[in-house]
Order: C-alpha cells, then sequence, then structure tokens
C-alpha cells in the first residue's frame, strides 16, 4: 500500500472518530462527516490515476453531488435545530425519551 | 349318588329363591319374612357342604346343561351351570358369609321400617351373584354380573332421602358400566370369531389380546383397579351389611372371578398378565396409601378391600389363579368380620362413623374388639390366621418369579401398608380413653349381633386351613426358596408395624402440626376424585359455557379482530418507545467499538 494512500485512510478514520465521538455539539458531526467526504474523494481520485482505471472516473464526481446534497439536508436540520433551542446541543434532543 | 353333586347344588339355588316367591305369592305376610330368610340361607349353606365333600374327596365336577337352547343365527344360548373347583368351593363361602350377614342385619336393620324390601334384596343379589358364579356360558354370566351391578345400586342408595347415597349409587353403576363396554367387547369378538359363548367351546381355541384386554377393563370396573376406582370408598354410603356382603367378599371379586374362569387363556398371553400384573400393583400400592389418612373407619376397611383386590390381580397377572381364587376365599371371611366389627361399633356410639371420635373400646364391646383384632391380624398375614395361606404364598410366588421388579416393590410396600392402616383402626378405635360423648348405647347383648361375629371369626382363623389342606392340587407354586425371600412378607409387616409406633412417639406431643404434602395427597385420595370428578367437568362446562356465549362477541371482534389489534399495535409501540432512550452518543460510541472490531475480523 503506498504511503498516500495510507495517509488518507488514516485521515478518513480520524474523521469517523469525529463523527462518533463527541461533546455537545451537533455541528462538530456535520464538519467531520465533510472531512470523511473529503478525504474519500481524494482517495478515490488518487487510485483511479494511479491504477489507470478512467472508466471509473465518473464516481468521485457523483460522490461530490451526494455528499453536496446531504450537508444541505445536514444544514437544514441545524439550522432548525439552533432556531428551536438557541444553540445546537444534542442534549436538547430528548423529546422521545421516557 | 352320581346325580347328588348337581341336584343338591340346585336344590340349594332353589332353596335361595323360595323366599322371593313366597314374598312375590303372599307379598303382606311379613311377620317373620326377615328371620325366614335367614333361615333359607342357613339351609341352603347346609345343603351345599355335601357337594362340596364330594369334590373334594371324590373330585366330582360337573357341567348342567339345560338342553332347551335359544339360537340367533348360528349362536346357541342354553342355560348351564359350570360347577368345577371354583364354584364348588365359592357356593358354600357365599352361603355362609350371607348367613352371618343376614343374621347381623336382623340386629342392625330392626328399626328400619323396610327391612323387608333389604333382605329381599339381599337375597336377590346372592342369587345373581350365585348365577355369575356357576354360570357356564357368557350370557348367563352376563345376567349375573349386570343383576349385582343393579342390586349393589339399590342397597347403596338404600337412604335414598341422603343425596351423597344418591350419588355415590350412580358413581357405582357408571363405573360399572364403563367396565361393561369391556366384557360387550369380549363378547362380540367371541360372537364373531369363536361362535359360541360357552366356556367349554372357548377353552378349545384361541383368543387373542383384545378379547383378553376387554376381560381386563371389565375387572377394572367390577373389582375397582386404578382408574375405576373411586366408586368403592363411595359405596361406603349403603348400610354395613350391604358394604359387608356386596363390596368385600363378592361382588367385589365378581372381576377376578371372571378373569380366574378364563385362566386357560390367559396363560399364553403375556401382554394380558403383564397388563393384569402392573394395573393389580398399581391399584394395591396407590389404595393402601389412600387408606392410611383416612378418618372414616368404613372407608378405611373398604380401602383395603381395594388392596387386597388388587393383590389378587396381580395373582392373576403372576399366572396363579388357584392362589387369586384361595384369597377370595379367606379374604371374604375377615373382610366380612371387619365390616361386621365396624358395623358393630357404629352403632354402639350412635352411628359414629369417625374414628377420632372413637377410643377406648377395647374393654367395653370384648367381643367385638376380639373379632376386629383378629380379623386386622388376619388380614396382615399373621403366620397360620387365614390371611396367611393366601397373602403369604402370593408373596412367596411373586418373589420367587421372574417379573416386572417395579410391580414387586409396589406389592410389598403396599403389605407393609396394610399393617399400617390396621393398626390405625385398632389404635384409634379400641386403645387409650374414650372419645366419645358418654350417653352412648354400648351394647353387644344380642345374640343377633355376636353369633354372627363369632362365627366369622371362628372362619377367619380355621377356614384357610381347612381349605388348603382339602383342596385338590392345581398349579404348582415354588416351594423352596431362600429363608430372606420366604419370610419377606413377615418381615415387610413387622416393619410396617414398628415404624409407625416409633414415629407416633416421636411426634405425638408437637403442639402444632405441619402441613405435609404427602398426607394431603393421600387424604384427597390421591387428587384423583378432585380432578376427574369436579375440575374436569368444571373445565368443560366452561369451556362450552366461554363458547356459547362469550367466543363471538369477546374472541372475534375483540381479541382477535379490529380491537384486538388495534391493542397490540399499541402495546408494542409503547413497549419499544419506551427501550428506546435516545441516548445518541452511546449508540455513536458503540459504532466506534464495533466497526475496528469488524475489521480486526476481516484482516
Amino acid at each position: 500500500m503506498t504511503s498516500i494512500s495510507l495517509n488518507l485512510i488514516i485521515a478518513f478514520s480520524l474523521a469517523l472518530a469525529g463523527v462518533l465521538i463527541y461533546r455537545s455539539h451537533l455541528i462538530s458531526t456535520l464538519l467531520c462527516l465533510e472531512g470523511m467526504i473529503l478525504s474519500l474523494f481524494i482517495l478515490i481520485a488518487l487510485l483511479i490515476s494511479h491504477f489507470h482505471i478512467l472508466s471509473v472516473s465518473i464516481a468521485p464526481l457523483i460522490l461530490l453531488v451526494f455528499s453536496a446534497c446531504e450537508a444541505g439536508v445536514g444544514l437544514a436540520l441545524l439550522v432548525k435545530i439552533s432556531s428551536d433551542y438557541g444553540n445546537d446541543y444534542v442534549q436538547n434532543l430528548n423529546l422521545l425519551q421516557c | 349318588m352320581n346325580f347328588m353333586l348337581n341336584s343338591m347344588i340346585l336344590l340349594s339355588i332353589v332353596i335361595l329363591t323360595l323366599p322371593l316367591m313366597i314374598n312375590l305369592a303372599f307379598p303382606h305376610k311379613t311377620n317373620h319374612f326377615p328371620a325366614y330368610c335367614k333361615n333359607a340361607v342357613k339351609l341352603a349353606f347346609l345343603t351345599s357342604l355335601p357337594p362340596l365333600i364330594l369334590f373334594v374327596y371324590a373330585d366330582t365336577s360337573h357341567h348342567t346343561t339345560w338342553s332347551h337352547h335359544t339360537s340367533i343365527n348360528t349362536l346357541n344360548l342354553s342355560m348351564s351351570f359350570k360347577l368345577d373347583h371354583f364354584s364348588i368351593i365359592f357356593i358354600p363361602i357365599a352361603f355362609y358369609v350371607t348367613w352371618s350377614i343376614l343374621e347381623f342385619s336382623l340386629w342392625y336393620m330392626h328399626t328400619d321400617p323396610k327391612i323387608h324390601q333389604f333382605f329381599k334384596y339381599l337375597i336377590t343379589f346372592l342369587l345373581t351373584m350365585i348365577i355369575l358364579v356357576s354360570a357356564n356360558n357368557l350370557f348367563q354370566l352376563f345376567i349375573g354380573w349386570e343383576g349385582v351391578g343393579i342390586m349393589s345400586f339399590m342397597l347403596i342408595g338404600w337412604w335414598y332421602g341422603r343425596s351423597d347415597a344418591n350419588t355415590a349409587a350412580l358413581q357405582a353403576v357408571l363405573y360399572n358400566r364403563i367396565g361393561d363396554i369391556g366384557f360387550m367387547l369380549t363378547m362380540a369378538w367371541l360372537m364373531i370369531n369363536n361362535n359360541s359363548w360357552d366356556l367349554q367351546h372357548i377353552f378349545m381355541t384361541n383368543m387373542n389380546t383384545l378379547a383378553l384386554l376387554g376381560l381386563i377393563i371389565a375387572a377394572t370396573g367390577k373389582s375397582a383397579q386404578f382408574g375405576l376406582h373411586p366408586w368403592l370408598p363411595s359405596a361406603m354410603e349403603g348400610p354395613t351389611p350391604v358394604s359387608a356382603l356386596l363390596h368385600s367378599s363378592t361382588m367385589v371379586v365378581a372381576g377376578i372371578f371372571l378373569l380366574i374362569r378364563f385362566h386357560p387363556m390367559m396363560e399364553n398371553n403375556n401382554t394380558a398378565l403383564t397388563t393384569a400384573l402392573c394395573l393389580g400393583a398399581t391399584t394395591t400400592l396407590f389404595t393402601a396409601m389412600c387408606a392410611i389418612t383416612q378418618n372414616d373407619i368404613k372407608k378405611i376397611v373398604a380401602f383395603s378391600t381395594s388392596s387386597q383386590l388388587g393383590l389378587m390381580m396381580v395373582t392373576i397377572g403372576l399366572n396363579q389363579p388357584h392362589l387369586a381364587f384361595l384369597h377370595i376365599c379367606t379374604h371374604a371371611f375377615f373382610k366380612a368380620m371387619l365390616f361386621l366389627c365396624s358395623g358393630s361399633i357404629i352403632h354402639s356410639l350412635n352411628n359414629e362413623q369417625d374414628i377420632r371420635k372413637m377410643g377406648g373400646l377395647l374393654h367395653i364391646l370384648p367381643i367385638t374388639s376380639s373379632a376386629l383384632m383378629t380379623g386386622s391380624l388376619a388380614l396382615m398375614g399373621t403366620p397360620f390366621l387365614a390371611g396367611f395361606y393366601s397373602k403369604d404364598s402370593i408373596i412367596e410366588a411373586m418373589n420367587t418369579s421372574y417379573i416386572n421388579s417395579w410391580a414387586m416393590v409396589m406389592t410389598l410396600i403396599a403389605t407393609s401398608l396394610t399393617a399400617i392402616y390396621s393398626l390405625r383402626i385398632i389404635y384409634f378405635a379400641l386403645l387409650n380413653q374414650p372419645r366419645f360423648p358418654p350417653m352412648s348405647p354400648i351394647n353387644e347383648n344380642n345374640p343377633n349381633l355376636t353369633n354372627p361375629i363369632t362365627r366369622l371369626a371362628l372362619g377367619s382363623i380355621f377356614a384357610a386351613f381347612i381349605l388348603t389342606m382339602n383342596i385338590p392340587p392345581t398349579s404348582m407354586v415354588p416351594m423352596t426358596m431362600p429363608p430372606a425371600l420366604k419370610l419377606t412378607a413377615l418381615i415387610v409387616t413387622i416393619i410396617g408395624l414398628i415404624i409407625p409406633m416409633e414415629l407416633n412417639l416421636l411426634i405425638n406431643k408437637l403442639p402444632t402440626t405441619p402441613m405435609i404434602h404427602t398426607d394431603n395427597f393421600s387424604n384427597m385420595l390421591g387428587y384423583f376424585t378432585h380432578l376427574f370428578h369436579r375440575m374436569y367437568p368444571l373445565a368443560n362446562l366452561q369451556m362450552g359455557q366461554h363458547i356459547a356465549t362469550m367466543l363471538i362477541d369477546l374472541n372475534w371482534y375483540e381479541k382477535t379482530g379490529p380491537k384486538g389489534q388495534a391493542n397490540l399495535h399499541n402495546t408494542t409501540s409503547s413497549y419499544i418507545t419506551s427501550t428506546q432512550k435516545g441516548l445518541i452518543k452511546t449508540y455513536f460510541l458503540s459504532f466506534i467499538i464495533t466497526i475496528p472490531a469488524i475489521f480486526a475480523m476481516i484482516t
């Protein structure tokens, strides 16, 4: 495995850890989600050019499109939550708790 | 001289019918009718003795057949009497016991306004029993079989104003009827396959297992084996002479007698023998267990009868029908005597039947208490009294044969339990201080009471000895065995006497009685009557009521239909949402642990 791929895989894992481990702000999840998408994009583009598989070149573009959509949805949720509670603390999301 | 045997037995049967015919002809001449019945039975007994002596010393046995017969297509039925080993010995014994019981009834039922009807019923019963015992074909046997069943019904329900008595009589008839199904199964099988109901014809051919099982079912019903046994303790609702005659000596042995009659057929069929053995062993142990915690003196003796009947069935299962017959004969004496003694005690204590309210009768009723002790000792199989010759031989035969060892263990335990409940009767009724009210009409002065008891006591002491010394030799019983096996019955009985006495001394002085579950099991008759008479019909009726009234509305509309669905969804969703606690951070943390774990597993 080349060191660039290793580098990018470590970046992905760090961003994944950032998605799953956070204290109170919901926005850190969304930011780390963007980090995951970014590292994945660069990883796929590098792999395509390293192994010369030019027929799947469209894959990074599709990934980018879908990440934009999902970022939009995530931000809309964040805006709604912060307009209801005034902040984006996760402990506010407890309406279904018994 | 050639025809003396059958003519004298037929004469004794005719003498027996004389009271009935006189009652039919002169129904209003009732001055001395009970005494007349008793004298008729006494005369019939004396008339049936010469045939017994002829049989013993000259080995004559007859089959008497009326040549006039009816026929149903190819099946011929005629009236025929089989006077062989079994009938000739049983008939005098039945007459002797009935004579004593009729004399006792003169005292016991003295104040009953319908005493004449009582004697008529008893004579009719005896007549049908003799018909049963001396029948040579199954049709005549069935006439006797049904006759004793019906007379049992009428005599158990003698005091028909009492609802318990009516229930008991109905119970007796129903359980006997269930047994009759087996009898009719055998009769139908024989009609189809053997084309004859005569015992001589049947003994020349084979009978398959189904027909023999039918006979065993019939014996289960009539002789109160396990499964069809509850009617016998309930039959104690009848007067004591009825219990003494029907439910100890004569009627309940009819089932065993039927199996003894068919013993050439059962010899070769191991299934039937094993069934009889296990059924008998279960019966004897179960009823002995129920007997040890009963509080009514007649019920204890009734369970004792049931236990001895189980023992007779075990003997048949051991392929020793002659030993079973010997036990029938000796059992008649001491069991009838035990019932007469309990009748004497009951009447003396002003109709008190609960042994917890008797006591100290040892010196007050000397003849009754000596007879009670003699009868109990004979029942336990004390050496050289009546029970010893038959019971000890049965246990020896059981110990030395290759049978089911579980059946053997059960029978031995039942033998020790016999000692326990006999000891219980003696202890509570005769010993210690009196527990009955002081103004009880305790009286033994009437010879109508003391003579029968004395006669039966003499019978229970000497009869077995005389019988075994004089009857012709029959099937071989094992004569040699190790001394431990020979003494098994005696050792088991002595253990059964010593252990309760010791336990009594240990526990007697406790202030409170703890609740013991085996005691409850035994007192409730093993919960058999509770389950089958109360719980099962209740469950059926409740299910019927539920189906009739509540099924459509409650079940189809509410429980499985629309309301049920809504309910189901409600409860399920509330359960699921209450488990979800919204711990987002914890859930994400669990992701971070499991994903590397999966990676580690893949690579």
